[in-house]
This record gives C-alpha cells, sequence and structure tokens, in this order.
C-alpha cells in the first residue's frame, strides 16, 4: 500500500497548521495521525479521510487557534494594544482635559450633525418622484414692451410658475418628447361639508386627471387612473380623509361643496412633506372646464400651474431652442408672451420666477448653515489641537523617556494618534447621544419634520466611522508631530519650555477661534436687527387692531353685504367694515391696465389689482396722495372710477400723483377716469419693493373678506362678541377670522426660524470655542504658576496678577476684531440684499459682538486665573 | 464546589490521564475515554479540556520522543500534578458524601422502580 495516496487530506493537515497554535501543532498533528492510521486499517481510507477532516474542523475552537499575539510576522497586535492601554489611561489621569475635548468635539460633530439632517432634508424636496430628474415645470411671462428689455431677454424674476391653461396641451403637441403633461389651479378657500361637520378649507385647487404620471404621490385608497377623469370627483388628503370621514372608507362619498355642489370622492393621497407644494385636496379639472370652458383657450387668463415630463432619452436644450418657433404658432397673437422651461430640481431652492405654488427654500440659508457647522466644527478641532499641544511640557517627559528606551519617532506619532482617535471615538458616541436628544427641539425650531432614519444605512455609518477616524487623524497629527519631536537630552536637562513654534500656531488658533466667534455674534445681530427692523417698519398702512373675517367669496353674505357691514357697525368697539377681494399679504391678481400717457394715448401695463369698497383705505389707515377715495356720494365710482398707487403713476410716466388724477383708462372691461393716487404701502413682504398697484372698486360679486378695525383691546370679548352677531347674520357658515398684524407678521416666519436655528447654533460654537479658551487657560496658569507665586511674595495684587494672565489672550482677542469686522459686514451685506428694505449695518452690531465675545471669555478665564492669584504662594513655591 | 472548579468532562479527563499512569497522551486517553465511557470524544474537545486542566495547574505535561510514527511527530505526554490527584480526590468525596446521605428508602424505592 502506497503512502501517498492513502494519507489525509493534504489542505487539511496544511489548515490545521495554519490556524493551530504552534506550541500545541507537534503533537496534535501526531495524535491526529496516528488516529489516522488506526481509522485506515479499522474502517478503511474513505471513513479515515473523513473522520480526518471532522476533526480538523473540530480543532477550530478557542484555545487551539493560535493567538493573535503570538507570532511577529503577523501583526503589530501588541503594541496596538498598548498603545489603547497607555491611551486609556492618559484619557481617565487627565479628567479636565479629557472632558474638555470630549464635550468640545461632541457638541461640535453633534451641531454639525445637526445641520446636515438640516440640508439633507432641504435638499431632498420633490427627489422621491421617479421621474425627478426628467420633470420639468412652465414658467410664463406675460410682460409688456417695457420689461423684455432691448435684447428680447426676460429677467428671470419677471417670470412667473403661474400661467395660462391652453400651454399645456400646446406644448404636449407640438414636442413629441413631452411624455406627460400635468396642470392645477391656484388654490381656492371652500366650505366643505359632510353630514353635520362643515369647515373652511384653505387651499383647494383644480387639478388633471394626469398627476400620477407626474408625481408619485403616496396613493392610500381609490383608483389613482380614474381618480380625476370625471367632473364633480375630488380626491383628498389622507389628513382631510380622517377629518371628515374618520374609520370610513370615503372612496365614493359624496363632499358638499360650497353649500351647492356635492363632488364624489375618488381618492385619497398624501403628498410627502418634502414636496415644494400640497394642497388638501384636489377637485378635477373636468370640474373647472364645466364651469367656465373659455379659460381654456384663453392664452391672457392666468391660473395654471404646468409639469410635464420628458420621455427618457429626450433633451430639455431641443425643446428651449425650439420655443419661439412654439410661440409663433400657438400664441403669435401675444408678442410679449414668453414661456421658460424649469426644471423640478430647481423648483424649491433655486427657483427666482415669481407666483410660487408653495413655500421655497432658500439655497443662500443653507450655505450658510453649512458654513456654521463647518466653524463650528473647526473650533472644536482648533480646541483639540491647542489643548493636546499645550500639554507638551507634560507629555515631554513621558516622550523623552520612551525614546531613551528605544522608541521610534514613528511609534510615537501612532500612539497620539491612538489617543485622538480614541477621543474622538468617545466624541461621536456623545455626540449621537446629544442628536437624538435634540433632534426634536430641532424639527420644532425649523418647523418641519426632519427624518434621520436615512442616517443609519450602511453606507452613511460606513461614512460616518470613516469621518470620525479622519477627524481624528486630522486632529491628533499635528499635536502627535509636535510632541514626538523631543529630544530626550534637552528634555532632561530641562531646557523644554514650550515649543516656541507650537505657542505661535496655538496663538494663531486662538485669534482665528475669536474671528469666528466675533464674526457668528455680529451676524446674529445683524438678522435680529433685520427682523425687529421688519417687525416695526412702517408698512404705509395700519393693521393694528384689523380683524378680517373671511367668507370665502358666500354668495348669502355678498348678496346681503350692506346688511352685514351695517350690523357689525352697531357694535360700538367697531369703528369701520371694509369689504375687499383680498387683504394685504393675501393673494391677489394682476390687471392689464391701460392708463393715459402724459402724450394722451393709452399705455397699457399689468399693475397688480385690489378690488375694495370705499371703506377699505381709511379701515388701513392708508393715506392719499393725490386725489380722492371712492365714495358713496359718487354713485358712478362703482363703474367708471380706478385708484393707484405712487409706483404705478411713476410706471405710466406721471413724476407728481397729482397728474394722473383725471386721466382715462382702461382696465377689465371697464372704462373712467382715474380719481386718486394712494401713497405707496408694502402689500407683500418687505423682501421687496412697493410694485405698482391698481385700486378698483369691487362689485358685489368680488368681494370675500371682511376688514373689522377694532376699537377695544379687550380683543377676546370683542372677539366672542362679533362671532356671535356673525352667527345671528350668517348662520350657514363658519366664523373663520384672524388679525392681520399677525397674519401679515407670517410671511416673517421663515426669517424667523432662520434667526432662531442661527443664534442657537452661534451660540454652540460659542461656547465650544469657550471650553476650548478655558483649558487653554488652565494649562497657561498652571506652567506659571511659580511666576506667580514669586510675583505675589513680591507684592502683587490678585488684581494685578488677574490682568497679567488675561492680557495675552487681550492681544490676540484685539487682532481678532480686525479680522472679523470686514469679514462679517462683508457676509451680512450679502444676506441683506435679499431685502429691499434693509437695516443699517452699524459699528454699534459689531463692538457689542465683540464685548460679548470678550466678555464671556474673561468670565471663562476668570474661573481659573482668579484662584491662581488668589492662591497661597507657599502652595507653588515650596518645592524648591 | 469551591476551590476545586472542575467540570464533569473535565473531571473524566483527569481520572483517565490518572489511570492511564505514564502512558497518558491524546490518542491513548481518547480511545480510553470512548471504550469505557461508550461515548465519542473530538480530538478538538479532548484537546481544550487538556489545555484548560493544564491551565489550572492540574496536569503537566512533557513532550516525548519522536518516532517514525505519527508523520514523525513526538507525542505529548499527560500527568497528574499534586493540584490534579487533590481535585480528583476532592470531586469523589464530595460524591460520596452526597450518596452517603440519600435516604436508605430513596434508593431501595428507586431499585423497587426500577
Amino acid at each position: 500500500m502506497s503512502p501517498v495516496r492513502t494519507s489525509p487530506p493534504r489542505w487539511a493537515l496544511r489548515f490545521f497548521k495554519w490556524f493551530c497554535d504552534p506550541d500545541l501543532h507537534p503533537y496534535l498533528e501526531g495524535d491526529l495521525l496516528e488516529l489516522y492510521e488506526l481509522n485506515r486499517s479499522s474502517r478503511g481510507v474513505s471513513t479515515a479521510r473523513w473522520r480526518f477532516i471532522l476533526e480538523v474542523i473540530r480543532l477550530f475552537r478557542p484555545g487551539i487557534i493560535k493567538s493573535f499575539e503570538g507570532s511577529q510576522q503577523l501583526n503589530q497586535y501588541g503594541l496596538i494594544k498598548n498603545y489603547y492601554k497607555v491611551s486609556m489611561r492618559n484619557i481617565l489621569r487627565h479628567k479636565t482635559f479629557s472632558l474638555l475635548n470630549i464635550s468640545g468635539l461632541g457638541v461640535g460633530l453633534a451641531s454639525c450633525l445637526l445641520i446636515l439632517v438640516f440640508i439633507h432634508h432641504e435638499l431632498s424636496y420633490d427627489t422621491y418622484n421617479a421621474k425627478y430628474h426628467r420633470t420639468y415645470r412652465v414658467l410664463q411671462h406675460f410682460g409688456d414692451e417695457e420689461n423684455l428689455g432691448t435684447t428680447g431677454e426676460v429677467p428671470t424674476s419677471s417670470l412667473q410658475v403661474w400661467g395660462n391653461a391652453p400651454v399645456a396641451p400646446a406644448l404636449k403637441e407640438y414636442f413629441p418628447q413631452i411624455e406627460n403633461v400635468f396642470r392645477f389651479t391656484s388654490d381656492f378657500d371652500w366650505l366643505v361639508a359632510y353630514n353635520d361637520q362643515r369647515f373652511q378649507e384653505k387651499g383647494i385647487a383644480f387639478a388633471d386627471s394626469t398627476f400620477y404620471q407626474v408625481f408619485d404621490w403616496r396613493w392610500l385608497a381609490g383608483d389613482a387612473r380614474s381618480a380625476l377623469v370625471r367632473p364633480e370627483t375630488m380626491i383628498i388628503s389622507r389628513q382631510m380623509a380622517e377629518k371628515y370621514f374618520g374609520d370610513e372608507d370615503p372612496i365614493g362619498k359624496a363632499l358638499l361643496m360650497d353649500g351647492e355642489e356635492s363632488y364624489e370622492v375618488t381618492g385619497v393621497y398624501e403628498i410627502p412633506p418634502n414636496s415644494h407644494f400640497s394642497f388638501p385636496a384636489f377637485i378635477s379639472m373636468a370640474t373647472f372646464i364645466n364651469m367656465n370652458p373659455d379659460i381654456f383657450t384663453s392664452w391672457g387668463y392666468v391660473d395654471f400651474y404646468t409639469y410635464f415630463t420628458l420621455n427618457d432619452n429626450a433633451d430639455i436644450a431641443t425643446l428651449e431652442a425650439n420655443i419661439p418657433e412654439f410661440l409663433e404658432r400657438h400664441a403669435s397673437e401675444h408678442p410679449w408672451y414668453t414661456i421658460r422651461f424649469e426644471p423640478l430640481a430647481d423648483a424649491y431652492l433655486y427657483s427666482a420666477a415669481g407666483r410660487q405654488p408653495g413655500p421655497t427654500g432658500n439655497y443662500g440659508n443653507i450655505r450658510i448653515f453649512t458654513l456654521v457647522a463647518f466653524f463650528i466644527l473647526l473650533i472644536a478641532c482648533i480646541n483639540f489641537m491647542n489643548l493636546s499641544t499645550a500639554r507638551s511640557i507634560e507629555r515631554a517627559k513621558e516622550v523623552a523617556i520612551r525614546k531613551t528606551i528605544g522608541s521610534s519617532r514613528t511609534a510615537l506619532v501612532f500612539q497620539f494618534l491612538v489617543e485622538a482617535v480614541l477621543l474622538t471615538l468617545f466624541s461621536a458616541v456623545m455626540a449621537v447621544a446629544l442628536v437624538w436628544l435634540f433632534h426634536g427641539h430641532l424639527e420644532m425650531l425649523v418647523g418641519k419634520e426632519l427624518p434621520v432614519n436615512w442616517l443609519l444605512t450602511p453606507l452613511h455609518l460606513g461614512y460616518a466611522v470613516a469621518f470620525v477616524l479622519g477627524l481624528g487623524l486630522f486632529t491628533g497629527l499635528y499635536p502627535a508631530l509636535a510632541l514626538s519631536r523631543f529630544t530626550p537630552i534637552k528634555v532632561f536637562k530641562g531646557a523644554v519650555k514650550t515649543s516656541s513654534g507650537g505657542v505661535w500656531l496655538r496663538k494663531s488658533l486662538v485669534v482665528l477661534q475669536f474671528a469666528i466667534s466675533i464674526m457668528l455674534i455680529s451676524g446674529t445681530a445683524i438678522v435680529y436687527n433685520q427682523l425687529q427692523f421688519l417687525r416695526q417698519y412702517d408698512k404705509g398702512f395700519d393693521d393694528d387692531q384689523v380683524l378680517v373675517i373671511d367668507y370665502g367669496w358666500d354668495g348669502k353674505v355678498q348678496r346681503s353685504l350692506e346688511t352685514v357691514k351695517a350690523e357689525l357697525l352697531r357694535y360700538n368697539a367697531v369703528v369701520s367694515v371694509a369689504a375687499s377681494r383680498a387683504t394685504p399679504g393675501d393673494f391677489f391678481p394682476n390687471a392689464g391696465t391701460g392708463i393715459a400717457s402724459p402724450a394722451g394715448e393709452l399705455v397699457y401695463h399689468g399693475p397688480s389689482l385690489y378690488e375694495i369698497d370705499e371703506d377699505f383705505i381709511p379701515t388701513y389707515g392708508m393715506e392719499m396722495a393725490a386725489g380722492r377715495n371712492f365714495s358713496s356720494e359718487h354713485p358712478s365710482d362703482s363703474a367708471t372710477a380706478l385708484i393707484v398707487n405712487e409706483a404705478a403713476a411713476r410706471l405710466f410716466g406721471y413724476a407728481h400723483p397729482e397728474d394722473i388724477v383725471g386721466q382715462r383708462f382702461e382696465q377689465w372691461g371697464r372704462v373712467g377716469r382715474v380719481i386718486g393716487v394712494v401713497s405707496d404701502f408694502n402689500y407683500v413682504s418687505l423682501h421687496d419693493d412697493v410694485e405698482p398697484l391698481a385700486l378698483r372698486y369691487a362689485t358685489r360679486w368680488n368681494t370675500s373678506m371682511l376688514s373689522v378695525k377694532l376699537r377695544s383691546h379687550n380683543y377676546q370679548e370683542t372677539l366672542t362678541e362679533i362671532e356671535k352677531i356673525w352667527k345671528t347674520l350668517v348662520p350657514h357658515r363658519p366664523f373663520v377670522a384672524h388679525f392681520k398684524d399677525t397674519h401679515f407678521n407670517e410671511q416673517y416666519e421663515a426669517d424667523a426660524r432662520f434667526g432662531s436655528v442661527f443664534s442657537i447654533f452661534s451660540g454652540l460654537a460659542i461656547g465650544v470655542a469657550c471650553l476650548g479658551l478655558f483649558g487653554l487657560t488652565v494649562f497657561s496658569t498652571a506652567q506659571r504658576r511659580k511666576e506667580i507665586g514669586v510675583r505675589k511674595v513680591l507684592g502683587a495684587s490678585t488684581q494685578r496678577l488677574v490682568s497679567l494672565l488675561s492680557l495675552d489672550f487681550i492681544k490676540l482677542f484685539l487682532l481678532a476684531v480686525f479680522i472679523a469686522v470686514p469679514v462679517s459686514w462683508y457676509a451680512m451685506q450679502l444676506w441683506l440684499e435679499g431685502f429691499a428694505y434693509r437695516t443699517a449695518v452699524s459699528w454699534e452690531v459689531f463692538a457689542l459682538a465683540a464685548c460679548c465675545t470678550l466678555g464671556v471669555s474673561l468670565l471663562t478665564m476668570s474661573f481659573n486665573t482668579l484662584s491662581a492669584a488668589r492662591a497661597n504662594p507657599t502652595a507653588s513655591l515650596r518645592d524648591e | 464546589m469551591g476551590k476545586y472548579q472542575i467540570g464533569e468532562f473535565e473531571e473524566i479527563v483527569l481520572l483517565t490521564v490518572g489511570v492511564l499512569y505514564g502512558e497518558a497522551y491524546g490518542v491513548s486517553i481518547k480511545q480510553s475515554i470512548e471504550e469505557k465511557l461508550m461515548r465519542k470524544v473530538s480530538v478538538g474537545a479532548l484537546q481544550s479540556a487538556l489545555k484548560r486542566l493544564e491551565e489550572k495547574g492540574y496536569l503537566t505535561s512533557k513532550a516525548g520522543e519522536a518516532t517514525s510514527d505519527r508523520g514523525g511527530r513526538p507525542k505529548r505526554y499527560f500527568l497528574l500534578t499534586a493540584a490534579g490527584t487533590e481535585a480528583i480526590e476532592h470531586a469523589r468525596q464530595i460524591r460520596n458524601r452526597l450518596y452517603d446521605e440519600i435516604p436508605k428508602i430513596a434508593l431501595d424505592l428507586k431499585l423497587a422502580v426500577r
């Protein structure tokens, strides 16, 4: 029998040798071979081989497998273990230092993570749509000669998302590359009723049945394909379904709209919160076509938002190139009408177009937040480097001894890096805990849900681990290189007091920290100033104590408008009552208006339009710059009079408002004379200048709101009283009212939220910087203990000593002020450019920011300097 | 058990090493246990038990001469140490004492039941 063929499997032997503890290997292999021989002779080769393999596998267990430390050629496991041990000891031994480092970096990381979550949410808008990258919307321009300029290029800001109806089918027909088109109208308020539940619903729009081909909203019930095909059908949001139907199945049920028509519910949807528009319900476009068929062929009637998707391989550029021909074919009788395409990806953050269907984000704010996150992290890293190098004297002896014993410099660098990475790991753990704790608070601050589950995917966790390791290496590298540079002989002689290069670097890093702090504080102060400025700015009208009752175009109220007004006026707390289409800050249309120019011919422009009655201007305390208000003494006012604002007077070519009074006008089927000019008032937002405005007399059928000026300050009582009056007058309609001033200020809510988030994170940044400063003072005072002792013995006062210790920092601080002021001045000017009305950036802001930073840092340092200066000199001098 | 922490399998291994006095190495211990206890023992289980007992100080080992058998690999012989002897002695006493404390009736009953 040949031993070669019958030997146990070679690979099993080799495998065994690979994993087995080398001390045990020869004996065990002997045993295995002996057993193999026994088995072979008693049971045959194949059984023996099989059993051999089985035994080898069963030997693969702890105790038999060689340990990792064992053989040198494997790795430096033992050394790494030692690094870890020494690092842990160091961290535990210098508790203040470790705590300062870990908490500073932890807060920094947590802030960054929170900002990241916020930014991720902002950038995620509309990305849930499968056709995100090939969805576009149509921007339209209904201009006049003047806006077009000389090049024929329309400025982006004069384009609007809101446009006419026929462009959508025309585009689809003209461009074969367009796959699907979807339109919806601007929203209306409806009185919605189901059984005995009746609410006024804000923001219900009409929509094409093709919504599901463009947007991937969550579809909860019904059939999306057929949901909006028939007239008098509607789809409702989940919230609305719950509100009206509770646990019932809403499909097939009818909602009574405005007390007149009932529409069948054919679907329930949910628009994800990261969508750039969202409505509580959509009524089928077919319903709207039946109501108003003319609109759908009129290129001048503006009420629609148009979105479309392209075929897979179509290129938007070819479509854009063909726009002129398209317009030539379809809209040649509207020479100033143009369209432009805007990708869905730009809709939320990057769109400058007017009349957005929902709130938009601000890319500038995202950039600012990114910068703040970067600053916070930078400050935390600087702390880390500063504290580590400041401790160099302490570590010098350790390094020297290690070197004497034979440690190489690389080994020392490695040791310090391990320590740094360990500290960052701890801070990462702390950061995760902080994010978990404060995520809800951030959601409240920004007023949005900010999902974090995307962070938990393996990819992002991998990024996080890599980032933390990288951060540890980055922050640890300089201290590691600096500390490992010491030469033992100098250290033992006591020649190394401070590494001079280190001092220079540390000082410049501190200057940077101070500078960033000052920038952030002055930024916060300017943001607050601006918000305050906006709130207190004289808007040109008085919305104080004005209660707005919204009756949503209710026909019954419109019919008895005079009675309602008279009844309300009988209550003694009411000063005046005005009916109008909308109130300042609300939605308003634009109207093509012709007014005779100074030369005498009619010139056409499209100013914004208010429809009001004769009480509107006095109720809001607006002033007439020239001419007169509408008046009941002139019955013809309702059909032949127009009021414009000063901006409109200028637009039509009149430098003096008096001159436009008495000129002919033509607007929406009315002709007559301009009777007055109202002083400019800010009817939109102080982000923008006052635009030209025309005010026409509203017929009763064009009113939807009553503005009630109140006398009393006892709002609660007045409100209940007015509601009582309303209930007797208009029993069929819920009482929907709000105070104008709070309502008007809501448009600054986004600014206010930005302000508070910004200030919180700047506060954090400054806090982290103070932690670092505190740490530095601890070490610098510790270094100068003896000096302080000697000075004290010689008669220095506590005050003198404290100022001596603080002086170094104050010098750095002054340098930082010089850097920070111009930079933040420039940055804040950029931010303020987003407002048409802005507060002046005064030097006081910077003085305040500088004083704040100085105050906080001196306070931080005083914990240390004071105790050092007060200490008994014997304590520091006795050991010599 | 207090001082002597050994498990049942470890006790059997210790006893077998004692039985095989001087001739106890991997294969012989394995075969002896398999014969007398009628149960299968894997080399892995046996070796880790031996290693643990050696670490606890109940066994000591010495390398044998390398021979032409077994692929030229030496045997590793195991011997009981004093502590090892004490440990099995202790285990045995405890068992005996416990056994003695069982009331006669229980044993009788058990016999009767069987």
